[in-house]
């Protein structure tokens, strides 16, 4: 198992700065999660880890050894793609033993670890079928065979799940947790999907435009993210930012305030809003809200508290739950 | 209106009868007619079968000749066609997947290739400068470089459709880029392929042009070439004359029957699904 140290590492494409000095540590065991918005160099990083693309300048160690220049094999790690990238013209078998037998390993080893990947990804039945004949998910986990087969020291997952729909995307969430903690590997895994990253992270790493904007567990980020755009990113729905007299009160640029940290009423509170509309969950509410003050504020409520569209409520935000930037 | 297309149908199919399978009866009735009958060049039908006659004479002349050009045809289109495959697979690989600034250079040789007409004087003396000229292996470079710019495009394009993530999965897994080339991308080529070995090997086998500038001399002739040498000897007998081109032309004409579908499948296949 290792350690993965990223050194100001900057990527240009065609003169375009892509990545602007990543500087990074993943400890080993650890399940760290890069989110940020689309095109904000998830994958080049990923990439640049991996060795299918070189970095512009800066140095990647793994396990304290200098890989910046070696080849991917060379490089103790494994790597899912989105699209599971399998082998269309091998067998499910072919495909987990690919690495294996370009290694040259003896033909009872391969076969024995590929039946014990097989196992661990309940795959055995599907061993003999081609990638065409398997199901999103069977895909996913042949492509997850194929990694975990190689026992490298380092994972790196370039949203893996975004082709599933939700119901086995959450199921894969568990599974992909428990093979980390069964493993007990180091992995890297790309998302776009904020949920992906509170629920299976030991550390998140928010990029933005080419730079980290926070690093913390899921829970750090989500009390105290420490710039705007971490604070409007972490969270679901997002919080609520204001700037003017608001923020002025409290001597800061921003205040912020998150939707679960306001507490509604039809009488009295704070802020008097209308009700614009209303996103019904279930558990519970998405309330939006029209306050003279303020503009538009997001508020979550309980499933069944009663209000209806266009109705006059009030919100009051939570004590000390503000963020102020 | 139902009727009338009923009509046209049957007016566009005797058409195309006419036109396309006519010559075919022609060429099979007088092939089968004695000389004094064939030589009056009509759609009669023959007054006694001597397809067998015919053809044993047809193998017999000049000392077996015909055989001798099945021969050289075969070596000349199997050397032809593998050389062909497998140097037009891994130039498309290259440019497809490793643009450089020499990408638009390439493009430009491909198009000439498939534009600017061969100039044979130079040709030969070139060959002759390589001492390939009238030589097998010489016409095979030949058919080589002539097919080359059709095939390379074909492969490019499909190969264009195969998801990059392969060949890194494929880097990721350890594989060489020999070994990417030959493990993932090749077997998945197999469509393409069979559409260039069959397109290109009728037209090598039937290529009468270029045997007859770069590979004169009596022990090179090619299938084509020997309509040519027995044209002469043959012009009193022409139910020879014919049985020849109906033996000359089976070969192709078989190949285009069974893998027609194979053909139109390679031109047209897109991305490997799954
Ligand atoms: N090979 C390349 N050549 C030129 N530009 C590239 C290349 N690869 C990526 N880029 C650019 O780099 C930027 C970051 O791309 P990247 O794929 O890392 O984004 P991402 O964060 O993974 O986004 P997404 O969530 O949509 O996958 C994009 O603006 C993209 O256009
Ligand atoms: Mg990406």
């Amino acid at each position: 198992m290792a350690t993965v140290r990223l050194k100001n590492i900057h990527k240009e494409f065609n003169g375009v700065k892509i990545l602007k000095g990543i500087d990074l540590d993943v400890n080993d065991g650890e399940f760290c999660v890069f989110v940020g918005p689309s095109g904000c160099g998830k994958s080049t990083l990923l990439r640049i880890i991996s060795g299918l693309e070189d970095a512009t300048s800066g140095t990647i160690e793994i396990g304290e050894k200098d890989v910046t220049k070696s080849d991917p094999i060379d490089r103790g790690i494994a790597m899912v793609f989105q699209s599971y990238a399998l082998y269309p013209h091998l067998t499910v078998r072919d495909n987990i033993g690919f690495g294996l037998s370009l290694a040259k390993r003896p033909k009872s080893e391969i076969k024995e670890r590929v039946n014990a990947a097989a196992e661990m990804l309940q795959l055995e039945s599907l061993l003999d079928r081609k990638p065409k004949d398997l199901s999103g998910g069977q895909r996913q986990r042949v492509a997850i065979g194929r990694a975990i087969v190689r026992e490298p020291e380092v994972f790196l997952f370039d949203e893996p799940l975004s082709n599933l729909d939700a119901a086995l995307r959450s199921k894969m969430r568990i599974e992909l947790t428990e093979l980390h903690a069964t493993l007990n590997a180091t992995m890297i895994y790309v998302t776009h999907d904020q949920i992906e990253a509170m629920t299976m992270a030991d550390k998140i790493v928010v990029l933005n435009a080419g730079h980290i904007e926070q690093v913390g567990t899921p829970m750090e980020l989500y009390h105290h993210p420490q710039t705007p755009f971490v604070a409007g990113f972490i969270g679901s729905p997002k919080m609520n930012l204001f700037e003017g007299a608001i923020a002025k009160e409290h001597n800061a640029d921003l205040y912020g305030i998150r939707p679960e940290h306001l507490t509604l009423s039809p009488k009295e509170g704070k802020w008097k809003g209308v009700v614009k509309h209303i996103e019904q969950l279930g558990a519970d509410a998405i309330v939006h809200i029209h306050v003279e003050s303020l503009g538009m504020l997001v508020a979550r409520a309980d499933g069944d508290f009663s209000i209806t569209a266009g109705s006059t409520i009030y919100a009051t935000p939570q004590e000390g739950k503000e963020h102020l930037f | 209106m139902k009727r009338q297309q009923i009509i046209n149908g049957v007016i566009a199919l005797v058409i195309g009868v006419l036109i396309f399978v006519t010559p075919f009866i022609f060429i099979g009735l007088t092939a089968v007619k004695s000389a004094a009958e064939a030589s009056q060049l009509g759609l009669s039908w023959p007054s006694e079968w001597l397809f067998w006659d015919n053809l044993v004479a047809v193998i017999q002349a000049r000392n077996y000749m015909l055989l001798l050009a099945y021969f050289n045809s075969t070596v000349i289109t199997v050397g032809a066609i593998s050389l062909l495959v497998i140097s037009a697979a891994m130039i498309g690989y290259v440019i497809q997947r490793r643009p450089s600034k020499w990408n638009g250079f390439i493009y430009a040789l491909i198009l000439a290739g498939l534009m600017i007409p061969p100039a044979v004087v130079p040709t030969i003396w070139l060959l002759k400068e390589l001492h390939l000229f009238k030589t097998l292996h010489g016409m095979i470079l030949i058919q080589v470089a002539y097919g080359l710019s059709f095939s390379v495009l074909l492969f490019r394009s499909f190969i264009a459709s195969i998801p990059r993530d392969l060949d890194e999965a494929a880097i990721i897994d350890g594989a060489k880029p020999w070994q990417v080339f030959f493990k993932v991308i090749l077997p998945l080529l197999k469509p393409v392929t069979v559409t260039v070995i069959l397109v290109q090997s009728v037209t090598i086998f039937n290529d009468f042009t270029n045997p007859l500038y770069y590979l004169p001399g009596k022990d090179n002739v090619t299938v084509q070439l020997t309509l040519y040498n027995f044209q002469s000897q043959f012009s009193s007998q022409m139910n020879l004359l014919f049985m020849n081109i109906l033996l000359v032309t089976i070969p192709p004409l078989i190949m285009f029957i069974f893998f027609n579908k194979q053909i139109v499948k390679g031109m047209t296949a897109g991305a490997v699904k799954g």
